[in-house]
């Protein structure tokens, strides 16, 4: 009966496309919106690898609540050098790595620190396509692929800090997590840049052993004034948050979207049985019983939401393409993995059945009597 | 085999609107006898389509019994009439009830694809029964493409499908001029004879009923004395 239900969509072509587009725009939005989300989720999981679990980060202590207006609006406070040397003192403590960060381009970090010290980030086997490591007396930086790429930046180029231009003398591989987004400064060179004197954003510790972490860390956040110790899993945890609400904000404008394709599809079906009711009379007059009718119904309802998918799959990919390239710089940050677009065809299908439940109730219970001699 | 294809015992078929009952059928009793030609005729109002609608297991009567080939359908469910309907009874209406986006071998085919057959199988079977009717050469043409006479044709081949004991017509020339509401009785009375199925003809037309064996001529819901 297939060859039935493609001659029932073919029989209105306007409608038919009509509906499809509803169902293509829903799913290209799931599927485009959803590739950033997979992305950051695989960006984080790779950080997590590559950098080691028994690292405490320091920082001051801040409320989530004060992190209002636009983004450069507030300022974190500084460590200062008192309270470096506070912390780098208390026993266990086998090195203690101040950062001087910086946020740029929306995506993107700056981070001055001692280049002999990125064993902690688990940065020191990074490969490079092109240059090499700066030493901490070069006033140069190795930056991520994807800054280089979004700056159309080569080595030996310079960006510009702060009115200061800093040299580029490596760029990491493509494919190095977090590290395609970061531009690596000698701390020094940080301090001169943004005219601080031994202070940082972040302090990272290395403990002389891995048991001491959870030690540290309690006395940095309890007997220490201002001041808020994690390790690397809280920092994940609160990254991971961050990335859930992404996800939820994607999937809510992707459900939103999918409502809007629904009702589409209500209205086209609903419609395309009301003008039917008379072949759908004829075929009850002629014996179909209520199962073929809702066999038939639901076949153009499958036909039709599997061909949108589809093409809504195809669309994504180009979309991304463009998403890559022109907003994120040439990178591979937004992904469609097989999961996002299997799931994405299972979900217009499965949101056309639903949809169609409705019109083919009514199909089902025509009355053929009233249907012929209404005809 | 022999009998009667339909008994019906005190039929009564009342319809209420907001409130109001109207009766089509009062309390009718009808036998007709397997490989019958029998035509039912009578006013319009007098209650011949709903007498039309019962036998064919279109509907059920409010109140008495149906018996088609034995089984009594006054309590059947909508499935299990429209299985009654797809095995026993084939269906020639007026305005020829066929699907527009459909040529006229997929028409006749239709059928016999919802009780399960294949595209290939009900096809063949259709293009035989359209060789029958004398429509050969335009098969493949939907239902806008071919003339009344010619569409009433592939609908009498659609009616003979499932090889049904019985033929409804209800009024099967209305729709067409007299030359080839002729040719189309001329069809179905040739059917009658070759096949011996009961045949069925519902008509206000008195000369059509003329060329049937019986006529049962219905007023007010019954049939006259």
């Amino acid at each position: 009966m297939l060859d039935l239900a493609i001659k029932n969509l073919l029989e209105n072509r306007v409608r038919t496309i009509l509906t499809a587009l509803g169902i293509i725009i829903a799913i290209t939005a799931i599927v485009s919106l959803g590739s950033i989300s997979t992305g950051l989720n695989e960006l984080v999981t790779s950080s997590t690898a590559t950098i080691g679990s028994d690292v405490i980060f320091v920082m001051k202590e801040f409320d989530f609540s004060e992190m209002s207006g636009p983004p450069g609006s507030f300022e974190i406070e500084l460590l200062s050098a008192e309270e470096i040397e506070d912390i780098t003192a208390i026993s266990g403590v086998e090195r203690a790595v101040p950062i001087i960060a910086d946020q740029f381009g929306g995506l993107f970090e700056l981070d001055g620190l001692d280049l002999d010290s990125v064993d902690l980030f688990g940065a020191e086997d990074l490969s490079f396509e092109e240059g090499g490591w700066p030493d901490n007396e070069d006033k140069a930086a190795a930056i991520g692929y994807l800054v280089a790429r979004s700056r159309g930046v080569v080595v030996g180029d310079y960006l510009t800090f702060e009115e200061e231009e800093v040299e580029v003398m490596g760029i990491f591989e493509e494919g190095s997590g977090s590290y395609d987004l970061v531009v690596l400064i000698p701390y020094e060179y940080a301090e001169e840049i943004y005219d601080m004197e031994g202070e940082a954003m972040q302090l990272i510790l290395k403990p002389d052993d891995i048991s001491y972490v959870q030690e540290i860390k309690d006395i940095i956040n309890n007997d220490m004034d201002g001041l808020s110790a994690m390790t690397m899993e809280d920092a994940l945890a609160q990254m991971e948050e961050m990335t859930g609400t992404l996800n939820i904000m994607t999937f809510g404008i992707g459900f939103v979207a999918s409502l809007v394709a629904a009702i589409g599809i209500i209205i086209t079906m609903y419609t395309s049985v009301l003008e039917r009711r008379r072949q759908l009379g004829i075929m009850k007059a002629v014996g179909a019983l209520k199962k073929t009718i809702l066999k038939q119904i639901l076949e153009e309802g499958i036909i039709l939401s599997v061909v949108s998918s589809v093409i809504a799959i195809l669309l994504s990919f180009f979309f991304v393409d463009i998403l890559n390239n022109v907003l994120l710089g040439g990178s591979n940050l937004a992904l469609i993995t097989p999961e996002l677009a299997i799931g994405a065809v299972a979900y217009g299908v499965i949101l056309t059945i639903i949809s169609s439940i409705y019109p083919a109730w009514i199909a089902i219970n025509t009355d053929p009597i009233k249907a012929i001699r209404d005809g | 085999m022999k009998g009667n294809i339909f008994e019906l015992k005190n039929v009564w078929k009342t319809y209420c609107n907001k409130g109001v009952e109207t009766h089509a059928l009062r309390g009718l009793n009808l036998t007709i006898k397997r490989g019958a030609y029998v035509a039912i005729i009578g006013p319009s109002g007098s209650g011949k389509s709903t007498l039309m609608h019962v036998m064919g297991c279109l509907d059920t009567p409010t109140k008495g019994t149906v018996l088609v080939d034995g089984k009594d359908i006054s309590s059947l469910k909508d499935d299990e009439l429209a299985k009654i309907r797809r095995e026993k009874i084939g269906f020639v209406f007026q305005a020829y009830n066929l699907i527009p986006g459909l040529s006229a071998i997929e028409n006749v085919a239709m059928p016999m694809r919802f009780s399960g057959h294949g595209k290939k199988e009900s096809q063949e079977k259709a293009i035989s029964l359209l060789k029958k009717v004398g429509l050969e050469n335009r098969m493949h043409h939907k239902p806008s493409e071919l003339s009344g006479g010619e569409q009433q044709r592939v609908a009498i081949a659609r009616s003979l499908l499932n090889d049904p004991e019985v033929i409804l017509a209800d009024e099967p020339t209305g729709n067409l001029d007299s030359k080839t509401g002729r040719e189309i009785m001329d069809l179905i009375e040739d059917l009658h004879k070759r096949t011996k199925k009961t045949v069925i003809i519902v008509t206000h037309d008195t000369k059509l009923a003329d060329r049937t064996c019986n006529q049962i001529r219905m007023i007010d819901g019954d049939i006259a004395k």
